[in-house]
């Protein structure tokens, strides 16, 4: 899969869970760029996008995303797996 | 030398003429000069405890260095482990050694075991719970890659130790910090005058309206056997906005005089009172200590908990409510008053309405009727959270609270708390915190309520409102307290 399919596949999923159709994300996109992402959406972000692609992440892998760009670097690490 | 008295200011006066005028050659000396400032004023307080301070950035800072050069897994593991360790130990001994071996001699003495351990008497270090914080801080974020330590010791002190922030927060994370005091400052007027303006009303907040609460509501409490229900519950009240007036005053001030220096200090409160349900409360409540525990408490919890849906968000949510309510000090009221908020949670993760945020009009327009009844309630639910802040022990709060319940309804109670309204002119007082809530509600968009009050009105008329605050102040000025959350 495409790092840029993988992008549109997050961005579905964070137009969902935080039910904002607007959103659209780019790789350099962090948490402090859309409001109602915060610490408790955070998880159910999470928690949808390990659902969807059926992986999972570590603790500290999660903890250690500093953008978008490395949650995609990190889905597609485990999807090549 | 709190920031209310004129030695602090004397010294404050001295070190912005210094700082701006003849130590700005560069920045190396000028973040000399804050550190050697920052030591002279902790060691006012006391100077002992300066060698713990000093201490305790020494080893954190060549531990940041050690573990970011470290690439052995387990070795990164054991000097994070090494830092938590010794942070927390710090505050293990320092605020709840006593605390737990009295709590273990009362369990075991229940079960007729004498437990023979003694308690030591010991002195809390001023700041110790927010320099603590940040030492955790920066490991934790080198341990996570977020940022490279620094390799200038002057830096990193700063960072610990700047001192419009040592005492009582706002608790800034290093990613945000550091950089400002590795890059050139350089004075902005406006920027002064809108500290200036941030520290005059931190200086209303707290002299005037925190200090004259403290009058009647020591009164109350140190006497509530005396009193009705319904005054008790006026106590309870005020002392709400004492506490919130003491405390955000504190962190105007310390926002402020950094401000002055050329920094940007995290922001500690956005007016909670106006908050919607509990959740909302604590987006606006002290948010520099619940973002440290969000990221590094409530955070880890929820991703380990994940599996669990809802109940792994309730445990996450009421482990960290009360670790932060521990965070206040060893007593098991603290405990009880975070777990109690924690639970106030379950209610909103269980329908579902924990994430929607909660908006504010905009401008100058007023709440919706629904707005009012929900901030009227969640402030009154935080209100009688409060008792446990003002009592000395569990116990006395408990009493306190048990007979303002039962004394709500007795005869002739709201006369005598209309009486007590009379005493003492507390009814300005009351008055004066009504223009004053007025005047948040209206500022409510700014970082601080009078950020920009009166800036479109002609000059004279702006500062004849400041010219008021300051006769309010001088006039009105309540008997000296200590700020509150220093004891934390």
């Amino acid at each position: 899969m495409e790092k840029l399919e993988i992008l549109d596949i997050i961005n579905s999923i964070f137009i969902d869970v935080l039910e904002n159709p607007e959103i659209k994300l780019t790789e350099d996109t962090h948490a402090g760029m859309i409001e109602e992402w915060d610490s408790l959406t955070h998880v159910q972000l999470v928690v949808a996008v390990e659902k969807k692609f059926k992986i999972r992440f570590t603790s500290k892998e999660i903890q250690s995303w500093k953008n978008i760009g490395e949650m995609v670097d990190s889905v597609m690490e485990k999807i090549a797996k | 030398m709190v920031f209310t008295s004129f030695e602090f200011l004397g010294f404050f006066i001295v070190f912005f003429f210094l700082y701006w005028f003849v130590f700005n050659v560069n920045v190396k000396i000028q973040n000399l000069f804050i550190l050697v400032s920052s030591c002279v004023f902790y060691a006012f307080w006391d100077w002992r405890f300066l060698l713990l301070l000093v201490g305790s950035s020494i080893i954190n800072f060549f531990l940041g260095i050690f573990l970011y050069k470290s690439s052995n897994d387990f070795h990164r593991r054991l000097l994070t482990y090494f830092g938590l360790l010794q942070g927390l130990g710090l505050l293990f001994f320092f605020k709840y050694y006593n605390f737990f071996v009295e709590s273990f001699k009362e369990l075991f003495a229940s079960f007729g075991i004498q437990f023979n351990v003694h308690t030591i008497n010991i002195i809390l270090p001023l700041g110790i719970s927010y320099y603590t914080f940040r030492t955790i801080s920066y490991i934790l974020e080198i341990d996570k890659n977020k940022i490279t330590p620094t390799r200038d010791w002057v830096i990193f002190f700063n960072y610990v130790a700047f001192f419009p922030t040592l005492l009582s927060g706002p608790i800034d994370k290093p990613a945000t910090f550091i950089p400002q005091l590795e890059k050139k400052r350089s004075f902005e007027y406006n920027e002064g005058v809108n500290a200036l303006r941030q520290i005059l009303w931190g200086f209303f907040k707290k002299i005037v309206i925190a200090d004259n609460c403290a009058r009647f509501t020591n009164e109350i409490f140190d006497n509530f056997h005396n009193y009705h229900g319904s005054t008790l519950l006026l106590g309870l009240y005020l002392f709400a906005i004492q506490l919130y007036c003491d405390f955000s005053g504190y962190s105007d001030m310390a926002i402020g005089f950094s401000r002055l220096m050329g920094f940007n200090v995290t922001k500690n409160f956005n007016f909670p009172f106006f908050a919607q349900n509990i959740a909302d409360f604590w987006r606006r409540w002290h948010i520099s200590l619940t973002s440290w525990l969000t990221e590094y408490v409530f955070t880890p919890l929820s991703i380990a908990l994940r599996d669990y849906n809802k109940v792994g968000l309730i445990i996450a949510i009421v482990i960290n409510l009360t670790l932060c309510g521990i965070w206040h000090g060893a007593r098991w009221s603290y405990i009880f008053f975070g777990f109690v908020h924690g639970c106030l949670f379950i209610p909103l993760i269980l329908n579902g309405t924990l994430n929607k945020k909660k908006l504010l009009p905009k401008g100058n327009a007023l709440p919706t009727v629904k707005q009012l009844l929900d901030m009227f309630l969640t402030f009154t639910l935080i209100v009688l959270s409060f008792a446990v802040f003002k009592s000395n022990n569990f116990h006395e709060a408990v009493t306190y609270y048990a007979e303002m319940f039962s004394g709500l309804f007795s005869k002739n109670a709201y006369v005598e708390t209309f009486k007590f309204l009379l005493w003492e002119n507390l009814i300005f007082l009351v008055v004066t915190i009504l223009i004053f809530i007025l005047i948040e509600w209206y500022g409510k968009e700014g970082n601080f309520a009078i950020e920009k009050f009166g800036i479109k009105w002609i000059k004279q008329a702006r500062w004849a409102f400041y010219l008021t605050l300051l006769l309010f102040i001088y006039y009105f000025a309540g008997e000296k307290q200590q700020f509150i959350y220093f004891k934390f």
